[in-house]
Order: C-alpha cells, then sequence, then structure tokens
C-alpha cells in the first residue's frame, strides 16, 4: 500500500511540476503581450499624417515668377507668402491673433511642401488647385483622437477657435491622413510631424556595417588560430579566459574606451557612425569569437586527418575543409552578435551619436544617429508626437532584430544540413 | 601463397619510441615492410599498432603531446629527419581510416582535392581522367559514375570507404596506410575492400592494422604482432598464424586474450 502512494505522490508531483512550467510560460506571454499591445497602440498612429486640403491660386505674381523657364526664379519664388496668404484666406478670421492661430494649424514647413508641388506641376501657374499640407503636430494629434478637448482652454495648446476650425475644415472633408513617408525618409526634427527615423536607419545602417566589417574578419581569424593553431599552453588559456570575460563586459565601458582613445586621443570625428562602429566591433568580437570557435571545434577531426594525409598543409586543411564547415556557426553568431550591436545604445550615447542630427547621413563620417539612440532621444520628448514615433521606431527596431535572428535560424539550419 | 622471393624492404623502422606526455606507447620498434605486399599489424587494442602506423606518415605530429625518436626510413630516407616535408611525405604515403571520412563535398571533389593541391593535373581533362582511374582502382567506379556532383557522405558506408581509398590513391602514393578499414563496415562491404586490397598489392605498398585476425589472415602476406606497445613477433602470416615463434602470439591468435 505504501507504494501505491508513492507512485500517487510521483503522479502528483509531476503533474505539479507542469502546471508550473504552464503558469510560467504564460506569464511571460502575458508580459510579451502586453508590452507589443502598447508599442502597437501606440506606434501604429506613426505610420499616418493628417494632411489639410487646401484650394489655393497658383498666383504669379504672388510668387514672384516672371518667366517659368527661368529655373532661378522658380527656385527663389516666394512659397512661403503663396501659402500663407492662401491658407489664411480661405478661413474666416477677424484679428491678427486668430490669423496666426490659422497658420500654426499647418506644420512650418509647408512653404517647401508647396515648392514641391509646384516643381511637379509648373504648368498650373495662374490657375487654381488643390494641394495637401502637412498638419500640425496638434492638428495631427486632434485628428488621430488623442488630444484632450475637454480641459479647460488655457490648458490646451489649441485654442476653441482652432477647435472650430478643425470641426469646420472636418465637415467639409479637407483632412484626410496619409502614408506617414516622412517617417522613413526625413531625420530628426523639433516639430515631430516632420521628424522620421530615416537617419536613424542609415546611421544605423553604417554602424553596423563598420562593426561587421572590423569584427567579423579579426573574430574569425582569432577563432581560427586559437583552435586550430596555437599551441595549448598558459597563454592561451588566460586569453581564452579573457575573451570570455570580455563578452560580459557592460556595454558602456566600450563606449567609455571609444571616447577615450578614439575620441580624445586619435581625433576621430564625433557622432559619427565610424566611431560608433569601432566602439561596437569591441563589443561584438568576443560573441563572435565564441560560437566561432565553438562551430570549429564542433568540425569531426576526422575531416582534418583526412585533409592531412592527402598531403594538405595545415592552413589548407583548415581553410579548405574546417572553416567552411564551421561558417554557418560562425555566422549565425556573427548575425546574432550584430543584432546585439544594432539594439545597443549606451556605447554610442557616449561618443556623441545621442546628437540631434537632421541631416540624413551620407557616409560613416558624417554625425548621425542610429534606432536605439532614436528611441531613446524621443521617448524623453513630451509631444505626443514623439510617443508614437518612439514606438514606431521600436517596432523597426524590433522587425530588423526579427529579421535577423530568423536569418541567423535559416543560416544555421539550412547550410548545416546540407552535408549530413 | 605465392612469394616475391626478391623482395625489396621499402620501409624499415629502427628503434622507434613513442611517447604521449609521459606515458611510452611505443617501445624499440624495429621491422621491416615489403614492398608491394600487404603488411598487418595485429594486437589487442591499445596495444600501439594504430600510433605505429600514424608514424609511417607523420600523422601523430598533429598531436601536441606526441614525442617520436628513432628512425623511420622510406627508401632508405629517414622520415625523421629535420626538415622533411610532411606535405612530400604524405604525398608518397597515403592513409585510409578506421571511420570512412570522405569530405562533405562532392565525389568528383573528394577525389580532385588531393590532385589539385598538389598541382598533379594539368588540365581539366587530366583531372577528369586521374578521378575516374581512382574512382576504378577504389571499384567504386561502375556505382558512382553517374552522380559525380552528389555529396561523397550520401553514399553507404563501404562506399563511402572505398571513396576514402581513391581519395588515398588519386595523388599516386607508393604505400597505403589502412587504419582498421572495415571496422565500421558490414561484412559485404568488408568482402569488397578485401578484394580490393589485394588487387591494389600489385602497385602499392600496403600496411593495414585490423582487430580481425581472420582479416590479417586473407589479406596480408606478413604480420606483425604488438603488445603492450611492444612488437612482440613479425613474420610471415602462414608463420604467425600457423606455428608462431612467441607464445604469446599463440595465445592471442588462438583467443586466449585480446
Amino acid at each position: 500500500m505504501n507504494k501505491e502512494l508513492r507512485r500517487k505522490k510521483r503522479y502528483q508531483a509531476e503533474k505539479r511540476f507542469q502546471v508550473y512550467g504552464i503558469i510560467a510560460i504564460s506569464l511571460a506571454i502575458f508580459f510579451v503581450g502586453i508590452l507589443v499591445t502598447k508599442i502597437f497602440s501606440d506606434g501604429t498612429s506613426a505610420f499616418s499624417r493628417t494632411m489639410i486640403k487646401t484650394e489655393i491660386k497658383l498666383d504669379a505674381d504672388l510668387l514672384g515668377i516672371t518667366d517659368i523657364n527661368n529655373k532661378d526664379e522658380v527656385e527663389n519664388a516666394d512659397y512661403y507668402t503663396l501659402i500663407y496668404d492662401e491658407f489664411t484666406k480661405s478661413i474666416p478670421f477677424s484679428n491678427d491673433e486668430e490669423e496666426k492661430q490659422i497658420i500654426t494649424l499647418l506644420s512650418p514647413d509647408y512653404e517647401y511642401e508647396a515648392k514641391d508641388f509646384f516643381l511637379k506641376n509648373k504648368d498650373q501657374l495662374g490657375k487654381t488647385v488643390t494641394i495637401l499640407l502637412t498638419a500640425s503636430d496638434d492638428f495631427d494629434q486632434l485628428h488621430k483622437g488623442n488630444f484632450p478637448r475637454d480641459i479647460p482652454e488655457d490648458r490646451r495648446r489649441l485654442s476653441n477657435f482652432q477647435l472650430q476650425i478643425y470641426d469646420q475644415l472636418v465637415k467639409e472633408n479637407k483632412v484626410t491622413k496619409v502614408f506617414n513617408n516622412y517617417l522613413f525618409t526625413k531625420g530628426d526634427s523639433r516639430d515631430p510631424e516632420l521628424a522620421g527615423f530615416g537617419g536613424a536607419i542609415i546611421g544605423s545602417f553604417f554602424t553596423i556595417l563598420i562593426c561587421l566589417i572590423i569584427s567579423f574578419p579579426i573574430a574569425l581569424m582569432a577563432a581560427v588560430y586559437l583552435e586550430e593553431f596555437a599551441p595549448k599552453n598558459r597563454i592561451t588559456e588566460l586569453i581564452e579566459i579573457n575573451i570570455n570575460n570580455l563578452a560580459a563586459v557592460p556595454s558602456i565601458v566600450y563606449g567609455l574606451f571609444a571616447l577615450g582613445i578614439l575620441l580624445n586621443v586619435l581625433e576621430l570625428p564625433r557622432s559619427t557612425a565610424l566611431v560608433g562602429g569601432i566602439a561596437l566591433s569591441l563589443m561584438t568580437l568576443p560573441r563572435i569569437i565564441i560560437p566561432a570557435r565553438a562551430s570549429l571545434k564542433a568540425v569531426p577531426p576526422s575531416i582534418r586527418e583526412g585533409a592531412l594525409a592527402v598531403g594538405a598543409s595545415k592552413v589548407q586543411a583548415v581553410f579548405h575543409h574546417v572553416v567552411p564547415l564551421a561558417m554557418p556557426g560562425t555566422l549565425s553568431g556573427t548575425i546574432i552578435g550584430l543584432a546585439q550591436a544594432l539594439g545597443e545604445t549606451a556605447p554610442l550615447l557616449l561618443i556623441g551619436m545621442v546628437a540631434f542630427v537632421v541631416e540624413i547621413p551620407g557616409s560613416p563620417l558624417d554625425p548621425s544617429s542610429s534606432l536605439p539612440v532614436q528611441v531613446y532621444l524621443w521617448s524623453e520628448s513630451a509631444e505626443r508626437g514623439f510617443v508614437e514615433k518612439t514606438s514606431a521606431t521600436i517596432m523597426m527596431l524590433l522587425g530588423f532584430l526579427i529579421v535577423m535572428n530568423s536569418l541567423a535560424v535559416y543560416a544555421r539550419q539550412k547550410f548545416e544540413k546540407k552535408w549530413n | 601463397m605465392e612469394l616475391n622471393m626478391n623482395r625489396e624492404a621499402k620501409v624499415i623502422s629502427k628503434n622507434v619510441d613513442v611517447f604521449y606526455g609521459n606515458k611510452q606507447a611505443l617501445f624499440d620498434i624495429n621491422l621491416e615492410i615489403f614492398k608491394n605486399e600487404v603488411t598487418a599489424l595485429i594486437g589487442p587494442s591499445g596495444c600501439g599498432k594504430s600510433t605505429f602506423l600514424r608514424c609511417i606518415n607523420r600523422m601523430n605530429d598533429v598531436i601536441d603531446i606526441c614525442k617520436i625518436s628513432g628512425e623511420i626510413e622510406i627508401d632508405g630516407f629517414n622520415i625523421y629527419k629535420q626538415g622533411v616535408d610532411v606535405v612530400r611525405l604524405r604525398e608518397k604515403v597515403g592513409m585510409v581510416f578506421q571511420k570512412p571520412n570522405p569530405f562533405p563535398k562532392s565525389i568528383y571533389d573528394n577525389i580532385a582535392y588531393g590532385p589539385n593541391i598538389h598541382g598533379i593535373a594539368q588540365n581539366k581533362q587530366e583531372l577528369d581522367e586521374i578521378v575516374e582511374n581512382s574512382l576504378k582502382k577504389a571499384a567504386l567506379w561502375n556505382e558512382v559514375k553517374d552522380r559525380l556532383n552528389e555529396p561523397g557522405t550520401g553514399l553507404s558506408g563501404g562506399q563511402q570507404q572505398r571513396l576514402c581509398i581513391a581519395r588515398a590513391i588519386s595523388i599516386n602514393p607508393e604505400i597505403i596506410l589502412m587504419d582498421e578499414p572495415c571496422s565500421a563496415l558490414d561484412p559485404i562491404a568488408t568482402a569488397k575492400i578485401e578484394e580490393l586490397i589485394d588487387s591494389l598489392k600489385s602497385s602499392y605498398t600496403i600496411v593495414i592494422v585490423t582487430h580481425s585476425m581472420a582479416q590479417a589472415a586473407r589479406v596480408s602476406q606478413r604480420t606483425g604482432f604488438f603488445h603492450l606497445g611492444k612488437l612482440i613477433e613479425m613474420d610471415e602470416t602462414d608463420k604467425i598464424f600457423k606455428n608462431p615463434n612467441n607464445k604469446m602470439t599463440q595465445d592471442y591468435i588462438t583467443g586466449r586474450f585480446g
């Protein structure tokens, strides 16, 4: 009977253990779910932009254009006055204050938008056309339903008059949402409706590229040497331990190193992807060396012997046979290392990539931002428009990470299975 | 059994000692291996027969802690002399391992690798010929001629081992070392390899390490018996199996120990 009881207890323990596991996994999924839902509910609205439809007369006098074929004149025409006059004309107002309130409903870049429009529609000069102009951040948020209308006027960023205009414009069907291409093509801006992470994506791309160019060959060679050629003695043991330790060093330490050596001693350009990439490659090196060594170790010794036995030299045996076989594992390790580098913020803050960069960087030597730093920058901004952009940037970053990690898994499975 | 009367020693081992760190694995090995014959090395596990085999093409060099003293002469030339190029030595002394170890490449590339790195073939046509001849000599050609571009690792165990033999003879060595080449194979594949060994001995000098005494008796002309790192006895295979001089050899081949 005692035996019966014990068996029962054993089954119960097993059941209990499974329940614990299920609870743990459910909790994990629950939290991840909250995180993802929060990011998506905050961020999806950043992918659209509110536009105000306005009818304007492309008045040659207002623009100051006498000859449509004069490039210089078209280039320097007074688009500002054109929009200012035509837009304020379309809405009735009674004093200067109200006029100012009307024009601030538009994003400050309207003159450039008008110019872009005109350059594409030169033949419309003198005619009345319908043009879409980007609305200001507050108007944008109002239209997206993120603007609290029911608080007292003096605590709102939009006045009663402006709300009235909004309602009127909506009634006239003059407010529309379009896909926010600015988000992908523009750099940072003080105005949320004009800010984009295009510059940050390019900055991240250059940074990771530099990181890859520096860390992959060095890490591969280090791994090959340590695994295949180095004598097994005290020194190599010490190196091995240090590599493992370096993988665990907080990334900000690499940032300090980059600040101290690369910026202060070598005087490389501040805030650039070049320096960021070098700092990140220091961090990534051990993270590639370790999986690379593991994959080299996993290549059966019989392959080395087979090559040596037909008269291959050690270097030939290693580079013709062992390294190619270790490549899938090494590559997937590299991609995961780069994915970690992509999400790294601290070292980049230290070397000044946290700067406010409006221009999209054209090379690794230009000041630039990066995706995680952009998240950091925007998350500190108070405007509701930046809240959604922060989440949108996180979505972008997560997207890149998911793509890179799937690539790593793919590389490993596709190429490792091939021969076995 | 017909014996080649004017025998010529291809490999001569003189006072060979091998140490793994502090442990001595071989004690004063003196023996001769004759040209165009199959020499079998037998003995219980750990007796040092594989270690000795790997001395002949200096494969033990790969192991850091392995130290070798004494001389091994091939065609009168000491391969342990300073400045010997192991790459050229291994061009002359091929090896086939216990577990088939084809490269994870195509059948063609497996054979072509050796000739390629040694620059034996002048052009693609010559390379094709070498591949074909090597596979024919290894009695594998008919089985794989239509799928030379398929991975060598996709073949059966016995075919893989014959592929490895073809790979070894692709660079036209003079000596082929075989380290228990059939221990991972079934009896039918084993029979094929043994047949192959017999046909190869006219062109090559073959040294085979085996656990199977029956195999040694079937394929070899001479047999050496190793025990605890010492060469106990070496003589004509017939004599070793029918009338050995040493009591220990007698006990081993009759299955009393090992």
